[in-house]
């Protein structure tokens, strides 16, 4: 196991376990973990607002939403006491899946590069990040090892989650996990097996599809029937752990105080490129729609050097209309994957 | 941070998701419920920004009341004083019936309940209405008429199982989008037939079989048109006709006269397409038909309605899974507000006041004498009535009449002439200006209780935060006016409410919030054991047979004319709702539609000389308008709509006060209009 200390033995914890030392831990950091809460939804909240919901794979909301909320505070003018806010505490968040811990990587990158992004790293500097693996994925499917992306990992061996530390900050939080066992750690290279045996069918998928699209081989004519099939709810965009686009907006009340606060924003709005005078370079949805595709899949491995779409499913499972990455990368392999 | 499961406050699907609250006690977001049977995870543009109007600065946070002609911020007390009083006052000087109860389909059940409660056991009059007399009053009327019960038929889940779907006078996508989405996937995923009979090239017409564009107003002549080749051509349902139905021989005889020829003409479309639409409805195993507003608002909306049963009748489209006649509620709860009694002629589950044994159950029930047995204003009565000086009083809970009924001009006279006017209401708007006292209220995301959507679901609403400022939740206030009218109304809690509702209603005697708690459940739901309706009439019709109701065809009121040449029809976008009063507040939506516009075809802004964008005067005999030009060819040649949300340009001074006779719905799509360049 890349970054794990020599030891031999691991410590596996069960989930009550797990639940009760994130509890406990709360004193330390603001800590977000996967939970059931009300009708079931797994969603990132405080331990003890439900039961914890480690299984099930990727969290329906994008996971870095805990550092890029929807909405955030950007600054304050006119308040009396500007500075009432106490000191927070650092957030643990639990719960990423390997294509998670991609994307919070990629937005790492992209908020430090060519100025760095106060209020994104005032909330992910000192920021623990736990990745989830093993086999406890949607309806028993094995969730890849995330590895040395994430501060610790929870790797599950069907029954238990074997602890894994990579960095001294994830180790320290190891340490603090109360309870469990501990077991030889040939029951980890055994998952490790496992995870690197995983198909690779879907990124697979992707990189064919963006093979495609950097070639400029999809016609207007295949968007513009995407875009015909499109609601325009901009859940794709929301639910994107890569999607990093904001809208600024202040709010002004009677009594003179201005916030000003920024909010997630979404390239399939005709409000998000229009020009004060009313034109739109992207004023047309099958522009939109092709946008949204060629952003994660040619403009950003221009720019990037990588691929942005981790193609950890989240748009796909929330889009209405059933054209979410995978579905719309499926069908311009089926139209095009014979072209040269 | 907290999450709390509601639904969404926009329209009738009825998408339950969490509202995100920040430690500092607002709303800092929205996360799709996944577990929820509509939502299933997913939620339109309007309810991805459901939390962002609730704490706008504009927020109504204390009472007002009018003071040298100025509102002035005035104690609780001393408003819900003054409140009284002067309805009372009013009632004595001119007697019981001088004063109205507007309800709202943006309130919850409870509320809906109360108000209903407040104007006929305390004020004891039946001049109570809300606006579902502006959307959905000819349904009510047109389906309880031919089915016995005015509700949609079937569940949203239907819109995945049905094989031919005719969508009318609804566009889907853009007003009830989780329903829409559910189209497109049974049309592009399972190869279901759609036909989208709306002259509008509306996005459904991009993926359908057949997209037919008749002429606006004529569509009793469209469906007679479809039902004269399904009868001709002996495609109808013979044994569900037989078995379920009365009256056919009628529906014969009137069908009779529009042949496809005859009614292509009237419809301005090829005898061809009639033909083609009966065989393709016809031959499906399971149709269904979904409608909206371009059904109903008409002067022959309830013939409209009516015409869409008998279709769905004639080809045994009832009673079973993944069909039906879906009329699609336009609000969070205005099928609840109808449910409630919020209507001036039933009390809740469409009791009639007329009937003595059913006024005395309520009496019973509320511990009053001399409920009143006559029928009552509606909406749009009501305003004609203080226009003429007949109601002197007006009480609104979460109405706007000056944008949202016809005839802004009409609407404005009779508010004038009002002695006295309450709104309560969670922003100022247009009407608020002429009240004489103002009410703040909580906003849904401040409150407990519950909304019925379109598919008849009962649903929990939930307080996420405190309300704003000195604001308080409707049914609050409702207690505190009847206590101050000497009638005892004390609830704990909105479950207390709904307790008495489901024990005075028998289709939602089994809503109880510990059984409605995550998913809700759909009436009839008559105990605490009863499972709840997902579909209606199986086996047997509400009223025993099915009744076809034949209609005649009738133009509309105010047709084109050489002085005013073009048709003008109003409705919603897709990023605003209503009268913008929550839309407009939330910064992303707004974005997207910052002015008033009126669509128009290419070619018509061609002849005319206009260019996308520009500023334009559209008017009718009504007033005018000033909005922006949007050529499209969404649209028609010879046809304008506008969206009636913009204060600044309100599309409700230009519409047509003409009413469906027995519906009393206002013509809203169809009037005489005009246009020129305002540059």
């Amino acid at each position: 196991m890349r970054g794990q200390d020599k030891e031999c033995r691991v410590k596996a914890l069960t989930s009550q376990e797990l639940a009760a030392s994130f509890q406990s831990l709360q004193s330390d950091y603001d800590v977000l973990v996967p939970i059931h809460i009300h009708d079931g939804t797994r969603a990132l909240a405080k331990p003890g607002d439900g039961p914890l919901a480690l299984a099930g794979g990727a969290v329906p909301q994008k996971i870095t939403n805990a550092f890029f909320p929807q909405m955030q505070r950007v600054l304050e003018i006119g308040k009396d006491d500007a500075a009432d806010e106490g000191a927070s505490r650092p957030i643990l968040v639990v719960g990423l899946t390997a294509p998670d811990a991609d994307a919070l990587e990629f937005l790492d990158r992209f908020f430090s590069t060519e100025f760095r992004d106060d209020l994104y790293f005032s909330l992910r500097d000192g920021s623990v990040v736990v990745c989830v693996s093993g086999r406890c994925g949607r309806d028993g499917e094995f969730l890849k090892i995330a590895g040395s992306r994430c501060d610790l990992e929870l790797i599950c061996d069907g029954q238990k989650y074997l602890v894994v530390g990579y960095t001294d900050a994830g180790k320290n939080i190891a340490e603090k996990l109360i309870g469990g066992v501990e077991v030889d750690d040939s029951a980890l290279s055994e998952l490790q097996r496992e995870s690197d045996a995983l198909p690779t069918d879907d990124a697979d998928l992707i990189q064919a599809a963006a093979a495609i699209v950097q070639k400029d081989l999809v016609t207007d004519d295949f968007w513009a029937r995407i875009a015909d099939r499109c609601i325009a709810c901009t859940s794709c965009n929301l639910v994107c752990p890569t999607c990093s686009c904001f809208e600024v907006y202040d709010r002004v009340a009677e009594t003179g105080t201005v916030e000003r606060w920024r909010m997630w924003d979404s390239c399939q709005l005709d409000g998000f490129m229009r020009e004060a005078s009313g034109h739109n370079p992207m004023g047309d949805e099958s522009i939109r729609t092709r946008r949204r595709i060629h952003h994660k899949l040619a403009a950003d491995p221009a720019r990037w050097d990588q691929i942005t779409c981790m193609v950890c499913g989240r748009c796909d499972d929330v889009c209405p209309t059933g054209i979410g990455m995978k579905t719309v990368c499926r069908e311009i392999l089926a139209e095009y994957g014979n072209a040269k | 941070m907290k999450k709390v499961l509601t639904t969404c406050p926009y329209c009738g699907t009825g998408c339950c998701f969490y509202l995100v609250v920040g430690d500092d006690g607002r709303l800092v977001g929205v996360e799709p419920s996944t577990e929820h049977v509509v939502s299933k995870g997913q939620v339109c543009v309007k309810g991805w920004n459901a939390h962002h109007f609730v704490n706008h600065p504009d927020r109504l946070t204390q009472p007002l009341i009018r003071r040298n002609g100025q509102l002035e911020p005035a104690s609780w007390d001393e408003a819900l004083d003054l409140v009284v009083t002067r309805l009372k006052e009013t009632q004595a000087e001119h007697g019981t019936d001088s004063v109205a109860f507007f309800s709202s389909a943006k309130t919850t059940n409870e509320e809906n309940y109360l108000m209903m409660k407040l104007a006929r056991a305390v004020f004891k009059t039946n001049n109570v209405d809300h606006c579902a007399r502006l959307c959905h009053s000819s349904t009510v009327v047109g389906l309880a008429g031919t089915f016995g019960s005015g509700a949609m038929t079937n569940s949203i889940s239907c819109m995945e199982e049905a094989d031919c779907i005719l969508v009318t006078g609804s566009n889907t996508t853009e007003q009830h989008p989780l329903i829409g989405s559910r189209i497109i996937r049974n049309v592009v995923e399972n190869g279901a037939k759609l036909i989208v009979a709306d002259n509008r090239k509306i996005r459904l017409a991009r993926i359908a079989d057949l997209h037919i564009r008749c002429r606006n107003g004529t569509d009793v002549a469209f469906l007679n048109g479809i039902m004269n080749v399904i009868i001709s051509e002996e495609l109808e349902d013979k044994e569900f006709v037989r078995k379920r139905t009365e009256n056919f021989e009628e529906l014969k005889k009137v069908m009779a006269d529009y042949p496809p020829a005859k009614a292509a003409e009237i419809c301005g479309i090829t005898a061809e397409e009639i033909v083609q639409v009966a065989r393709m409805f016809a031959s499906a195993k399971k149709a269904m038909i979904i409608y909206s507003m371009g059904i109903t608002q008409h002067t022959h909306g309830v013939d409209n309605v009516k015409s869409c049963a008998n279709l769905v009748m004639l080809t045994g489209n009832l009673g079973r899974s993944g069909t039906g006649v879906n009329p699609l509620r336009g609000q969070n709860n205005v099928q609840g507000a109808c449910d409630m009694g919020a209507l001036p002629n039933v009390y809740t589950g469409y009791q009639k006041v007329t009937e003595p044994a059913i006024r005395e159950k309520f009496e019973k029930a509320w511990d009053v004498e001399n409920l009143p047995g006559e029928i009552g204003y509606t909406v749009t009565t009501a305003i004609d009535a203080a226009a003429e000086g007949r109601l002197k009083a007006l009480y609104i809970m979460g109405e706007n009449p000056m944008m949202s009924d016809p005839d802004q001009n009409h609407v404005r006279e009779a508010l004038e002439k009002l002695d006295f006017l309450v709104v309560q209401d969670i922003f100022p708007t247009p009407t608020s200006e002429f009240a004489d006292v103002v009410l703040p209220a909580a906003s849904y995301a401040e409150k407990d209780g519950t909304f019925t959507s379109t598919e008849r679901r009962v649903q929990r609403v939930r307080k996420a935060i405190e309300p704003v400022g000195q604001a308080r939740a409707d049914w609050e206030i409702f207690c505190d006016i009847a206590i101050r009218a000497g009638y005892p109304m004390n609830y704990a809690s909105a479950v207390e409410i709904m307790d008495e509702i489901a024990s005075v209603t028998p289709i939602y005697g089994g809503m109880f919030y510990d059984r409605i708690d995550q998913v809700g459940l759909q009436w009839p739901c008559i105990d605490r054991d009863h499972p709840g309706t997902p579909v209606l009439h199986v086996g047997k019709f509400s009223r025993g047979l099915g009744l076809f109701s034949p209609a005649e065809y009738r133009p509309s009121v105010e047709l084109p004319d050489d002085e005013y040449p073009f048709v003008l029809s109003t409705g919603r976008c897709y990023w605003h709702f209503h009268t913008g009063t929550m839309t407009r507040r939330s910064r992303i939506l707004d974005r997207e539609e910052r002015f008033p516009y009126v669509e128009i075809s290419p070619k018509d802004a061609e002849s005319l000389g206009l260019r996308d964008r520009q500023w334009i005067y559209v008017s009718t005999r009504r007033g005018e308008v000033k909005a922006t030009a949007r050529v499209t060819d969404v649209m028609k040649d010879g046809v304008l709509f506008m969206p009636f949300h913009f204060e600044e340009g309100p599309a409700n001074r230009l519409t047509i006060n003409a009413l469906d006779p027995v519906a009393k719905i206002p013509e809203y799509k169809v009037c005489a209009a005009r246009i020129k360049s305002a540059e």
